[in-house]
């Protein structure tokens, strides 16, 4: 692949025409937790103000998803119990949701999914903040829904070479591309301005060596994304299992007591978020505002 | 499990989930047995839908046992060198086959 080319695929994904941006307040709300002088109702009160988003949070977090033991009325109450970076965390997937259900149901199933496994493989080996874990393994293929809206010939291609040869659709990206859904990912959260312990899970989940932070994050990832193709749980453009990574064993070091627990908990929860959307009816978002 | 209408459901039946008021109560616990009265006041009470154990209604379309299972197969083809995975691959169809029978 000469260079020029796969210079220009770089382009056509960084700059993401296609695709929608998060909203403006995913930025806002980073700023201000950097900030130690931010209180928490200041916070709340950005959050309220698009009273549609905070209905999604409040949803979202009282939802099987994450399966909260309290249920959590107002937007202070979620900073104050669950934190802010959790609750960032949850921003993030509330945006992320709408963006991805609209573009492809089945890829969305697979993202949903593997968020719910993470979140069980997090809890398991007692990662504080098993939804941001959650939120990583929610956003972990965006970079193969990037490449379908920002080079849909490009994305033909990798189809139909799947098809002929029967490869797995990574290896039919680097054939075509020269790069994979995993890089491409890692941009576009990038571009998202989206926290660096989110980045490098997306781009690094096929292979948690090459992550020089957040390895084990990148390791739930992998086996996240295993778990829930091993399940045949939506669809991420091929259905086969892909080869385990010796790292990523080694973080988790499940034992087969842990894979048999973590496997029905995860049937368990994907049983319960069936049907699951992040649609607001109207009267809903009455109760949204603090 | 299988989460079937209200309309299908029969004494005799036990449901694997709890079945919740709209306002999220439960209302009837997971394990118990159905009776044609429960199903009644179910039904009354605008439940449409309950989860029960085995597979006891038939879906037209829906994939065989022995369907699901080669997907399993084919979905696992090419790590069969793995040992976990190969262990998770056995304790998938075993799941299967168990929640197929009962």
């Amino acid at each position: 692949m000469e260079d020029a080319r796969r210079q220009e695929f770089r382009t056509a994904l960084r700059q993401t025409k296609n695709l929608p941006t998060l909203p403006g307040i995913v930025a806002k709300l980073s700023r201000m937790a950097e900030d130690p002088d931010t209180t928490t109702e200041q916070m709340g009160k950005v959050i309220s103000q698009d009273y549609i988003l905070a209905a999604k949070l409040l949803k979202l977090v009282n939802s099987a998803f994450y399966g909260f033991p309290q249920r959590i009325s107002s937007i202070s109450s979620a900073i104050i119990l669950l934190g802010f970076n959790v609750v960032k965390s949850l921003i993030i997937s509330a945006s992320i949701f709408e963006v991805m259900e609209d573009q492809d149901v089945e890829l969305w199933q697979h993202s949903l999914g593997c968020a719910v496994a993470c979140n069980v493989i997090a809890s398991r080996l007692g990662v504080k903040d098993p939804e941001e874990v959650s939120t990583a393994g929610l956003i972990h293929d965006i970079g193969k829904m990037a490449i379908k809206m920002e080079l849909p010939e490009e994305y033909g291609m990798i189809n139909r070479l799947m098809q002929e040869r029967g490869v797995s659709m990574r290896q039919a990206e680097l054939e075509v591309l020269g790069l994979d859904h995993a890089e491409a990912g890692g941009w576009l959260a990038k571009g998202w301005n989206l926290p660096a312990k989110l980045i490098e899970p997306v781009t690094c989940h096929h292979d948690p060596r090459k992550a020089h932070d957040a390895q084990l994050t990148s390791s739930i990832i992998h086996f996240g994304d295993i778990m829930i193709r091993a399940l045949g749980y939506g669809h991420a453009g091929d259905n086969k299992v892909p080869m385990l990574s010796k790292r990523a064993w080694e973080f988790l070091n499940f034992s087969p007591e842990d894979i048999d627990e973590v496997l029905e908990l995860v049937e368990e929860k994907l049983w319960d978020v069936k049907g699951f959307s992040l649609e607001v009816k109207a009267d809903d978002s009455t109760h949204a505002g603090d | 499990m299988q989460q079937i209408l209200t309309l299908q459901a029969k004494d005799g039946m036990t449901l694997a989930k709890d079945v919740m008021t709209s306002e999220g109560r439960v209302l009837c616990g997971k394990g118990t047995l159905l009776t044609a009265a429960l199903i009644e006041r179910f039904l009354k009470m605008d439940i449409v839908q309950v989860t029960v154990d085995g597979h006891p209604v038939s879906v037209p379309g829906e994939k065989s046992l022995q369907e699901e299972l080669l997907e399993i197969e084919e979905r696992f083809s090419e790590v069969k060198s793995v040992p976990p995975l190969m262990y998770l691959k056995k304790r998938l169809m075993k799941k299967l086959v168990d929640s197929q029978g009962g």
